[in-house]
């Protein structure tokens, strides 16, 4: 059985960051999909894998409907077997995982054939490839989750800053994507970048919310250096703060 | 079959995905610029029965996939030519097609896509058994194509590595597949018994089903005949299916007793109706999913195109957003009709209304993406578009002054 974790929360609070991390640690244990569903595209960098824009899923989709009208896409190849070759072919291939960017999700208007065209693909992508995990980064704004996929979500990790607002925002996702599916598993909150004790503010407003506290990431303090050097989150070494605190999310979630 | 090749086969191979870290070689795919495949039928006299040719390095020449350096992608080129009393030019099509099942029903062997697209994949432990020339991948060709296809009377394979060589062969197998296209393209619903319907738009649009034929592509441009007869055969009893064709009932407006019953059977009774070559009296229906609008504008008793990608106001005053509100829900609208934008290359584009010449004005954009087809009518230069006018009476100078063919009373309607 696949299991499913995704990541939510308001804005730069380190979804990425912790979703790469979770994605390396997982990979030694099963085989990982690492899916990112944010449109700005930058799980491949905190995992340190090159990606070509061309190569996301929303392209993808584009670039087909705009050959059907040219008159250019053959019109005997199936537009279903040709989507999947094409998100096969997108996938960046690495040590124990694989990561698929979804990149733009489509514009306004009514997609259900071509939506139905890419879910099809994406769960014939995991059934194939026998994944054992996928890991999801999700935008802050729920988009991919509220649409293109259909899958269950096993363990949904929402994360905040320690902020009133990320907390409130934490609290408005819980409920959000819980009316959108009906079929979360385990729902959680780590806090982030957490500097000492967390405030009785914070604290009062994290039990109003009803969410079950999994961990609080500490400041990493070589972070900033690493990102100066352009260097993957996940070339952090194993005992540094920030690792050792997601190696214990992974542990205690017994994934 | 084992014993006599270094890897099982059989379906339960088919899903086995080699991924980069079991990659012992790959030919083609993304990384590989020159590979193909393509199937001949030939008469006997040119083909030598059973024979393997292997054209360039085969796999124990050439360098691995390596961890560290990479590398281990090349190109290829996969022939098969056929012969057989009963094969004729349609079946090779079928027949190439084989070549994706039948190499992923080898234990160790991957393959994706088709034509100048393909990518085959062969794993370490493969290699390792002993697979280490392509001659084999030829043979168990041979003998699945033999075995499964008793319509094929002889059979050889060509498997070519040699970089220069494919790139010599790649354009004639372009031309081959360009020219399937071009039949396919030519197949009219006169040609079909099955037409195919699809209700996904069903959820909010509960009286909308989209007919697809040879003729119309569905109204969000994503599924053709082909496509729906794909879907149609995975799961009969899906959102897409077969509609037998019935009657033609009138051959110009293109009304079909099939069409019309399964129009009255999913709209529940709203429309027993339907006119696939016509706006008027009772068009197809619009769900909401079209990727483009065409509009009657009365002052030119003639149409413009709008699709949604275009922002702006049409010649009419209206936006795409506004007219397609008032054309979705799965009605029949006179004079309004939601489509696929690839169904202004339909011979039979609203036909019964005067075809694409009576086309008065689309998006700049649109114009340039059908160029060719309305090239080939002598249409191009007489459609006006956002940067030609602004308004209708501009439109109506514009088509005077070019001397469109609608307005100048040269098109004739077909009786
Ligand atoms: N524990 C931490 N210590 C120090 N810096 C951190 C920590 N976690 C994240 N950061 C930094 O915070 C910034 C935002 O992190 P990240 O990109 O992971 O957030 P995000 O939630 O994915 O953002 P977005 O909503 O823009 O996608 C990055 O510069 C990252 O390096
Ligand atoms: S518009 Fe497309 S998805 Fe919708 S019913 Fe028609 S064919 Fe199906
Ligand atoms: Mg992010």
């Amino acid at each position: 059985m696949t299991k499913t974790i995704a990541m939510a929360g308001k804005g730069g609070v380190g979804k990425t960051t912790v979703a790469a991390l979770i994605v390396k640690l997982l990979s030694q244990k099963g085989l990982v999909l690492a899916v990112d569903a944010d449109p700005s595209t930058n799980l491949n960098q905190a995992l340190g894998l090159p990606l070509d824009d061309s190569q996301t899923v929303g392209r993808i989709r584009e670039k087909m409907t705009e050959d059907v009208s040219r008159g250019t896409l053959s019109p005997t190849i199936v537009k279903q077997e040709y989507l999947f070759g094409k998100i096969v072919e997108s996938l960046a291939e690495s040590k124990g995982f694989d990561l698929i960017a979804m990149g733009r999700p489509e514009g306004p208007g009514c997609y259900c054939a071509s939506n139905r065209f890419l879910r099809t693909s994406l769960d014939k992508l995991v059934q194939d490839h026998e994944y054992d995990y996928i890991v999801m980064d999700c935008e802050a704004g729920l988009e991919h989750i509220s649409r293109q996929t259909t899958r269950d979500i096993d363990v949904l990790l929402i994360m905040s800053d320690p902020t009133i607002r990320g907390i409130t925002a934490a609290a408005r996702m819980k409920k959000l994507i819980e009316e959108l599916r009906s079929n979360v598993g385990k729902t959680g909150l780590i806090v982030n970048r957490v500097k000492g004790e967390l405030s009785p503010e914070i604290k009062r407003a994290i039990e109003e919310s009803g969410l079950e506290v999994l961990a609080l990431i500490p400041e990493e303090p070589d972070m900033s250096d690493l990102e100066m050097k352009g260097k993957p989150v996940t070339d952090l070494p194993q005992e540094s703060p920030l690792q050792s605190k997601v190696k214990e999310i992974v542990e205690s979630l017994s994934l | 079959m084992e014993g006599e090749f270094h890897a099982d086969m059989g379906p339960q191979y088919e899903g086995e995905v080699i991924r980069k870290e079991d990659l012992y070689i790959e030919f083609g795919g993304p990384k590989v610029a020159h590979k193909f495949e393509l199937a001949t039928v030939k008469s006997p006299d040119e083909i030598e029965n059973e024979k393997v040719e292997i054209i360039g390095p085969d796999l124990d020449d050439l360098q691995p996939y390596d961890e560290e350096k990479g590398g281990g992608s090349y190109p290829i080129a996969v022939l098969v030519d056929v012969a057989g009393g009963e094969l004729d030019k349609d079946a090779e099509a079928i027949i190439e097609r084989r070549i994706h099942m039948f190499t992923n029903m080898i234990e160790g062997w991957y393959h994706m896509n088709q034509r100048q697209d393909v990518w085959m994949r062969i794993n370490k432990d493969c290699y390792k058994k002993g697979f280490t020339s392509l001659r084999e991948l030829g043979e168990i060709y041979i003998l699945l194509y033999t075995s499964e296809m008793s319509i094929i009377e002889s059979i050889q394979v060509t498997i070519i590595t040699d970089e220069k060589k494919i790139e010599e062969l790649l354009p004639h197998a372009l031309e081959v597949y360009a020219a399937r296209d071009e039949r396919a393209r030519t197949l009219n619903d006169e040609d079909v018994d099955t037409f195919y319907g699809c209700v996904l738009c069903q959820s909010f649009a509960p009286t909308h089903i989209s007919i697809i034929t040879p003729n119309r592509i569905a109204n969000c441009g994503a599924i053709n005949w082909f496509d729906g007869r794909a879907a149609a055969k995975i799961d009969p009893d899906g959102p897409i299916f077969a509609i037998p064709k019935g009657e033609l009932i009138d051959a110009i407006k293109g009304e079909y007793s099939g069409a019309n019953a399964i129009e009255a059977e999913k709209s529940l009774g709203t429309y027993d109706r339907v006119y696939l070559y016509s706006a008027f009296e009772h068009p197809h229906t619009s769900c909401g999913c079209f990727e483009a609008i065409v509009y009657y504008i009365p002052e030119a008793d003639a149409f413009g195109v709008v699709n949604r990608d275009f922002k702006g106001e049409t010649v009419v005053g209206e936006t795409f957003s506004h007219m397609a509100g008032e054309t979705s829900g799965g009605k029949q609208i006179e004079g309004r009709l939601g489509t696929g934008l690839e169904q202004l290359r339909s011979p039979k584009f609203i036909q019964a209304d005067g075809g694409l010449a009576r086309i008065v004005w689309m998006p700049k954009d649109i114009k340039e993406r059908v160029k060719d087809a309305l090239e080939a009518k002598g249409l191009y230069d007489k459609i006006a578009t956002e940067e030609d006018v602004k308004n209708v009476d501009e439109l109506l100078e514009f088509l005077e002054k070019v001397g469109h063919p609608w307005i100048k009373g040269e098109v004739e309607l077909p009786t």
